[in-house]
């Protein structure tokens, strides 16, 4: 046999060997076996895995420290209930109890450790009386203590600008909020609402900023901001209805509701309010159930209920 | 040919049955049984690991023998033989068939021959032109012209197309070309047994000793005549000036080649390669009628010698032309024919099984191993980058929940993760010799194209999801379908 095909036959028994005598360790690690040398037998196992959010954290099994740090995962244990520290400089340590089920997989994936000192600083110089957050633009409003001038900042705080002074002798602010366009801020009281223009209102031929709707009959519950930005879907005691920012503005009353226990909420990517509620349909009884209006320009579609509930 | 072997059908199905069967079952296991098909999947990933490091460990092997025969001079080698003067008494019949391939083509494999070492007075060329290609018969003329007065004969014929049980393929080219010779031989009163012919492609340029090499290996053999010779392709002709993809797909045609001339039990004629004329005119030439005519021819002989005949390898080049396009897309489509048609060597396992079952004499166990291995062989090639690449991740998708909180579920894939790093590993090393089968830089190309070759390399992932198993597997559909493929040659590129 020449030597290349001797050489060729040595590889190739060789790999064979290998195969053969590699495979059964494999596939046992592969489904959780442990090889026991002194009994020869395999036995099979469980693992935990775990991963910290910072990662880097040491990992004491049973008091006794692991080799590695998360994200790891701590192969061929048997079943059973271990006891898991994790611990960081700076951070407070993690402690559970995990169960190891044979040939599973204990998934800790998503712990988190928190800061020993968390990292908090003051956003502003004034006193606030309420804020409103905008993550998607970047913004964060807010009202000073006495409720009488709206401040802007970005949402680290910085460039901070009062940008608009709230109407005098409006008390008892129950509500406020941002238009999308962000260039217009309603506050509402349980009997007017006030809609301010961060920016100067030439467009459309308003009067004078700010601009006041009032209910002196009825009780406001709860405004959101329609998403034409002109719009506003308000919400008393006595009704559902929506209104222009003007005064004087015409006023559709959509759904008359018989309680001022009301609980919406506004989906202003779609114009739909939901909201449960005793209201009156038709000479039918009021119910609360959940409710869906689609709130759109063209018209207003008033679902049935998405979820029946018994009348009380 | 045997196609009255009345199950002959029911073989076509086989590898293509086998293959689809496997990759069906897999898909069907993945979802029902996540658990099963992982552990198939980690036992193939580990079958691969040490499938591919051992052929890396043969290409190594076969690199060396290539290198340490490459100064080799053969000629004087032949000289030295005992008796004196039997390498003398060879002839070297050349045989070109040719489809339609330009003289640019051509004129540098019959240059190459030109410069060869051999005598050239003991160098018969026949080119063997379609009729039905317009211009066969200008090309034969000028190249007659050119290249007569230099070898003992240069000679042409024109192939008629629609010949009686004939279909368009190379081989039917090549046997009438064979048959050409036939008779120039007698003519020249020349025995068969002193003629060693050489099919080649068009673009097949040999290197200045391949015939002292080929003529050593035929004097000093056993049975010489029961043997066919087989060079190692390489496609350097235009390798500089190929775009990345199909460079790297060819260099690892070579590379596989280069591994099966270390496997001598199942290597099998590939491409250019020569032989015995007697044995071929005993065996009654090519088949006229089947594509993969450089395969089985192998297997007519080896049929013929009742299993007594084999693959020699040559450690010596013998180069081609990559075959790329305009551009990137035709190029890949291109190489997929290229590669399907290769596949479609799918055919000789039903030509081969039924030529078994029809009286065979080879004793069963070798037909049982040669059986086997040929159908091992395309089935491994039609199911390997599937099984790798898509189903792979399939447990981990169709498993759901229960299937992640499994041990298995959670090692399978870091061992996949393994399976990636070896074949880097093994990557590295095909890069390193890559390097050491290329020509010389030419000039006009810049050295920056050095680093391409190496970066071209990450696209290795891209290519075994192109071309590694879909073209075997649709030869194989097609056989399967008995929609039979049509002999369609490769355009290969500017030189």
């Amino acid at each position: 046999m020449p030597v290349f095909q001797r050489i060729r036959a040595v590889l190739f028994y060789l790999s064979v060997l290998v195969f053969f005598a590699g495979l059964p360790f494999i596939l046992s690690f592969a489904l959780g076996y442990k090889f026991n040398p002194h009994t020869f037998k395999f036995t099979k196992t469980g693992l935990i895995f775990l991963k910290t959010q910072p990662e880097g954290a040491s990992i004491y099994l049973n008091k006794k420290p692991v080799k590695e740090k998360t994200p790891a995962s701590i192969q061929e244990l048997m079943p059973g209930t271990y006891k898991i520290r994790l611990e960081m400089k700076d951070y407070y340590s993690w402690n559970s109890d995990v169960e190891v089920e044979a040939g599973k997989v204990s998934r800790m994936d998503k712990i988190l450790l928190f800061p020993l000192r968390p990292e908090f600083k003051q956003l502003n110089q004034e006193s606030v009386s309420s804020f409103r957050l905008y993550p998607e633009k970047g913004v964060i409003y807010y009202l000073d203590e006495d409720e009488r001038v709206v401040f802007k900042s970005d949402t680290n705080g910085n460039n901070p600008q009062d940008i608009a002074a709230l109407p005098e002798n409006f008390t008892d602010i129950q509500g406020w909020d941002v238009s999308a366009d962000q260039t217009k801020l309603f506050l509402f009281n349980p009997h007017q609402i006030a809609v301010v223009f961060l920016e100067s209102p030439d467009i459309y031929d308003y009067s004078d900023s700010p601009v006041f709707l009032d209910y002196p009959k009825s009780k406001l519950v709860q405004v959101f901001w329609h998403s034409d930005n002109y719009h506003l879907v308000v919400l008393t005691n006595r009704n559902i209805e929506v209104v222009e920012v003007r005064p004087q503005s015409p006023r559709v009353s959509l759904v008359r509701l018989k309680s001022q226990r009301i609980r919406a909420s506004y989906d202003e990517k779609h114009d739909t309010l939901y909201f449960t509620c005793p209201l009156e349909i038709g000479q039918g009884s009021g119910c609360s159930n959940l409710y869906k209006l689609a709130i759109s320009p063209n018209s207003y579609i008033f679902d049935m209920p998405l979820k029946n509930k018994t009348d009380e | 040919m045997n196609k009255k072997f009345p199950y002959r059908r029911f073989l076509e199905v086989i590898p293509g049955g086998i293959s689809w069967g496997l990759i069906i079952a897999l898909v069907v296991l993945a979802f029902f049984k996540p658990v099963a098909c992982a552990i198939f999947i980690i036992v193939f990933d580990f079958y691969w690991i040490i499938r591919s490091t051992y052929l890396t460990m043969l290409l190594v092997l076969a690199r060396h023998r290539l290198s340490s025969e490459k100064d080799k001079d053969w000629l004087k080698a032949c000289q030295a033989l005992k008796p004196q003067g039997k390498w003398e008494k060879l002839y070297q019949l050349v045989l070109f068939p040719i489809y339609n391939e330009g003289l640019d083509v051509l004129r540098p494999s019959l240059e190459a021959l030109k410069k060869s070492h051999y005598p050239k007075d003991k160098i018969i060329v026949v080119l063997t032109f379609e009729e039905r290609n317009l211009r066969s018969r200008e090309h034969a003329l000028k190249l007659e012209k050119e290249f007569g007065d230099i070898f003992f004969a240069c000679v042409s014929t024109l192939h008629p197309d629609g010949l009686p049980g004939e279909s368009r393929t190379k081989g039917a080219n090549a046997t009438w070309g064979a048959r050409f010779a036939r008779k120039l031989i007698d003519e020249k009163g020349i025995d068969y047994a002193s003629v060693i012919i050489s099919c080649f492609d068009a673009d097949t340029c040999v290197e200045p000793e391949y015939f002292g090499c080929l003529s050593h290996s035929f004097l000093t053999l056993d049975k010489p005549h029961q043997a066919s010779y087989q060079p190692m392709p390489v496609y350097n002709n235009n390798i500089w000036q190929a775009p990345s993809f199909a460079r790297i797909v060819e260099i690892s045609g070579s590379f596989c080649q280069m591994i099966e001339s270390m496997r001598l039990e199942k290597f099998v004629t590939f491409s250019s390669h020569s032989m015995s004329f007697k044995t071929l005119v005993e065996i009654d030439y090519w088949p006229v009628d089947m594509i993969s005519d450089d395969s089985v021819i192998y297997w007519k002989a080896f049929l013929f010698y009742n299993g007594a005949y084999r693959v020699v390898p040559l450690y010596i080049t013998v180069s081609m032309d990559v075959a790329y396009s305009s551009n990137i897309f035709k190029t890949m489509a291109m190489q997929y024919k290229q590669k399907r048609r290769w596949a479609w060597g799918v055919e000789n396992f039903p030509f081969l099984v039924s030529a078994f079952l029809s009286g065979s004499r080879i004793d069963w166990p070798v037909k049982l191993r040669r059986a086997g291995q040929l159908l091992e062989s395309h089935v491994t090639w039609a199911v390997w980058a599937v099984i790798l690449v898509l189903i792979g991740p399939l447990p981990l998708l169709f498993g759901g929940n229960f299937f992640s909180q499994m041990a298995i579920g959670y090692n399978l894939p870091k061992i996949t993760g393994l399976l990636v790093n070896f074949t880097l590993f093994t990557s590295f090393v095909w890069i390193v010799l890559s390097r050491s089968i290329l020509p010389p830089r030419p000039k006009g190309v810049s050295w920056f194209k050095n680093i391409l070759m190496v970066l071209e390399w990450l696209s290795v992932p891209f290519i075994i999801l192109v071309l590694g198993s879909t073209p075997a597997l649709d030869a194989q559909t097609r056989l399967l379908l008995g929609k039979y493929m049509e002999f369609n040659p490769t355009q290969k590129g500017i030189k």
